[in-house]
């Protein structure tokens, strides 16, 4: 404020010398001149939106969280464990897994945009309560997985780092519960997501470890098909880590909370393809940089976490271990939050239940319950003693592989339902790449179970 | 007294003893507390329902769960455009989100409960416990109704999620005016934004603007740009001018000349001389709705000349004294309480408070604004450096301002 040059209040306004009032000297922002009702008027309050760098950091947002999010414990296995069993192989399968991926968030955005409303809420409205019952087992159990594939990665994660996992895990989810019920979460999530820029050192490392970049070339473009029940395993945990159900789930609600309305749509579809394409160069990276340091030596088998920190070995040198137990270690504690509280928000909108963190504990009883409940499972499934590590993450993302198609099917329907979503309904384009991948992916889980099934009844 | 859940379950059958299930009945929201059934409906394909009229239902046998009806026959193809104007209870109703009126809160009807009323079958309670999902899925093989989880529909308010739904009938649903419009934006708050944005359709417009006042701002504009442009209009005219030029404020320039264009003159002046200020200085956060009249007068001239002016505004607790209405050079102020207690015959000017701490239209609007809750006073008026009035800077929107952003989305708004 300026300096008071006259005795303001201490004297009858009259009294005071007018040309005595400080005229503002603050420099004020050049205004938009606009030709209204007959005049032209200079409008200094109009707000416009940002233009140039700061537009697009405003579109980037809910999508390239969403899709990043995905590289967490899981998908950090079931890459590594694709780059050290086959190589290049897979990439391929990366490959066709963007485009699919894209379209797929991009789908989701544009149900949260056109609805306002989450993948569960739709589902109850649309096809009744039998099925939104069935939809929420299916999310139970894909997002009950991956949570506990979370915990295990804290456990591994913090054994890098020289804590037993008997200790780590139990503190880690109280950690996790207590930020989240008493709001500090917030806070804390930006310390957590700088924790796994950590894993920025992975595109690094695959281009330092000079892998043979014309065998890179071959896996990424030119597919191979095997009859090993290995590889199909693993296509379906790409597959399933890549495009899992809850990364739809929380792409469609961060936008329905970023408050984008239908009619603001249009440039907001880049977010979903930005964070498909970046989230997936960084999964090829991961799968070039083990593959190029644990393949080529003859190392096939990812048995530990310790074995998935050695491909960063060409990076840091034997910081690899400490540098990806941190890196590790946010990534998991982010999901681990970020999971039971998208999983326990979702099935407590389609139920029409009191939900959010502001509640008391009272009226959001079954919101509570289901959150505390998702952590407690996660926890004592994540203890269990010799449990294998490795393993039981890539299995989680062949779960969520197998589930993922029902999803989908709900997606599909949802988005190509003109009541629903009018002018923002899927283009022919996206149906048939969206229908592709669900016959991909479906046919992929029926080869996998397939080929189980008859391994069991020893005929393979 | 029965069940939708169960309902559904019936048969229809007429005098000829053809037979069909029943598959949804159809209600008219707008008629009374508990809306009546209007219309059943036979056939699940949504290609080619059929319905019957109400008035040809001759009887209902509990027992043996039939609807009797004169003739099956009778009964008529249903579009998908004659489809869209009724409201279905199993398709639409049952499973959309509902707000609970009692508890101010939204939720889900699991289930709905329906009541004989002489001759007519009447929508009498929304069920949302979860042992009305179970009965839904176990297909009549768990029947138990609670009455604790009952909530009585004369509380209860459907929503369609689409605005342009319900046009026609903006004003008559009662249920929902009856709320003070800080809580309905504080329902809405927390919907979708298209069930937010048919609330405020269902609304009266001075109801319905003062509802969209009272919002969050990014929700504010989410509804706004839901709303038809007529309904638009209507409550951009109404809604007071600060708050209209905040929301105008961030529409596409060519959006917000077509409505300054075509408000009326009185708020388009308004609203265009406060977009002349940024939202950083008072003139961002001030309002130019003000009551001003002029020191000659006497007290009971004044309540004369007031009784116009004073029925707009929404800030009129004080009242500023100025030379003459066009050149509304600030000589004062004066309470409204004082307007109301003075004796009739003194004049404005004997009676007034000369000593007027005035606030600059392009100060910064974070230190004026803690000038006025330092003052303690309801407003502070905001004069250029010929004393003219411009406006004034209200205790509400000096909080808004100083507050962090979730308080001042929970901070009552008192006068403005």
């Amino acid at each position: 404020m300026s300096k008071a040059t006259e005795p303001q209040g201490l004297e009858p306004i009259d009294a005071l010398d007018a040309k005595a009032l400080p005229l503002n000297p603050r420099p004020v922002s050049r205004g938009l001149r606009v030709n209204v009702r007959g005049r032209s008027v200079n409008l200094r309050g109009m707000r416009r939106s940002p233009t140039g760098l700061l537009r697009w950091l405003a579109i980037l947002g809910p999508g390239l969280i969403a899709t990043s999010a995905g590289n967490d414990a899981g998908g950090i296995a079931t890459y590594s464990q694709a780059g050290a069993k086959f190589g290049y192989e897979l990439i391929w399968v990366m490959l066709i897994l963007t485009v699919s991926f894209g379209v797929v968030q991009e789908m989701c955005a544009r149900l949260g945009a056109a609805t306002g409303r989450g993948l569960l809420d739709l589902i109850r409205e649309r096809f009744g309560i039998a099925w939104a019952l069935f939809a929420v087992v299916i999310i139970l159990v894909a997002n009950g997985g991956v949570t506990v594939s979370e915990f295990v990665g804290i456990g591994a994660a913090m054994e890098l780092l020289g804590v037993s996992k008997y200790i780590a895990v139990p503190l880690g989810a109280l950690l996790i519960w207590y930020l989240v019920i008493f709001g500090s979460y917030r806070k804390v999530e930006k310390i957590l997501l700088l924790m796994t820029l950590v894993f920025f050192a992975y595109p690094v490392a695959a281009f330092m470890a000079k892998p043979n970049w014309s065998e890179v070339a071959h896996g990424a473009f030119v597919p191979t098909f095997k009859a090993d029940p290995a590889y199909i395993f693993l296509v379906v945990g790409l597959l399933g880590t890549t495009v899992t159900p809850y990364i739809q789930i929380f792409q469609q609600s961060s936008l329905v909370e970023k408050g984008v309305a239908r009619r603001h749509y249009g440039p907001e579809r880049i977010d979903a393809y930005v964070g498909a394409i970046f989230s997936n160069l960084m999964s090829i990276s991961m799968i070039v940089a083990t593959a190029a340091t644990l393949y080529v030596v003859g190392q096939h088998e990812i048995g530990s976490a310790a074995d998935a920190a050695r491909a960063l070995e060409p990076v840091v040198g034997s910081a690899a271990r400490v540098l990806f137990g941190i890196g590790l270690l946010g990534a998991t504690l982010l999901a681990g939050a970020v999971l039971p509280l998208a999983t326990a928000y979702a099935v407590s909108e389609a139920f029409g239940m009191p939900k959010g963190v502001n509640l008391d504990f009272r009226r959001g009883k079954i919101f509570f319950s289901l959150f505390t409940a998702l952590i407690v499972i996660g926890v004592v499934l994540a203890l269990i003693p010799n449990i294998p590590v490795m393993q039981l993450l890539v299995g989680v993302q062949v779960l969520n592989g197998v589930l993922l198609p029902i999803v989908l099917v709900f997606i599909l329907l949802l988005i190509n339902d003109k009541n629903l979503t009018r002018e923002l309904k899927n283009t022919k384009l996206n149906n048939i790449i969206a229908v592709g991948t669900l016959v991909l992916i479906t046919s992929a889980v029926v080869v996998m179970l397939g080929g189980q099934l008859l391994g069991w009844l020893g005929i393979m | 007294m029965v069940m939708l859940s169960q309902l559904l379950r019936f048969k229809l059958k007429d005098e000829n003893d053809e037979q069909a299930p029943l598959s949804d009945l159809s209600v008219d929201l707008f008629e009374g507390e508990h809306p009546p059934v209007t219309g059943l409906y036979l056939n699940h394909s949504t290609k080619q329902k059929r319905s019957l009229p109400w008035s040809e239902v001759k009887s209902i046998d509990w027992s043996t769960r039939t609807i009797r009806v004169a003739d099956l026959k009778a009964a008529q193809q249903e579009t998908t455009d004659s489809m869209r104007k009724v409201v279905l209870l199993a398709d639409g109703v049952m499973d959309a989100l509902v707000l609970d009126l009692q508890n101010r809160r939204a939720t889900r009807a699991n289930d709905l409960q329906l009541e004989e009323e002489d001759d007519k079958l009447v929508l009498s309670a929304a069920d949302i416990g979860s042992n009305a999902i179970l009965r839904r899925i176990t297909a009549g093989l768990y029947r138990r109704v609670t009455k604790s989880t009952l909530y009585d529909w004369k509380y209860i308010e459907y929503l369609r999620g689409d605005p342009g739904a319900v046009k026609s009938e903006a004003g008559k649903h009662l249920r929902i005016s009856r709320l003070p419009p800080g809580e309905v934006a504080r329902l809405a708050d927390f919907l979708p934004y298209l069930h937010a944005a048919e609330l405020i359709t269902l609304l009266a417009d001075p109801k319905a603007a003062d509802t969209l006042e009272m919002m969050s701002p990014e929700r504010q504009l989410q509804v706004f740009e839901e709303l038809d442009e007529e309904q638009a209009l209507r409550l951009l005219a109404l809604i007071a001018p600060d708050i209209a030029t905040d929301l105008l404020a961030r529409l596409q320039p060519a959006t917000m000349r077509s409505y300054l264009e075509r408000l009326p003159p009185k708020q388009a002046e308004r609203i265009i001389e406060l977009l002349r200020y940024p939202e950083y200085t008072v003139g961002g956060i001030m309002t130019n709705e003000v009551v001003y009249v002029r020191g000659e007068l006497t007290v009971i001239e004044a309540r004369e000349t007031l009784r116009e002016p004073l029925k707009n505004p929404d800030f009129i607790y004080l009242v500023y004294v100025v030379d003459n209405e066009k050149e509304r050079i600030l000589r004062g102020v004066i309470s409204m309480r004082d307007l109301l207690t003075a004796p009739d015959e003194t004049k404005l000017e004997e009676i007034m408070d000369r000593y007027v701490i005035t606030l600059q239209p392009l100060d910064s609007a974070a230190a004026s604004a803690r000038r006025v809750l330092d003052s303690h006073m309801a407003a502070l008026p905001v004069v250029n450096k010929d004393k003219r009035l411009l406006g004034v800077v209200t205790v509400d929107a000096a909080v808004a301002e100083v507050a962090p952003r979730s308080w001042s989305e929970q901070a009552p708004r008192i006068f403005s």
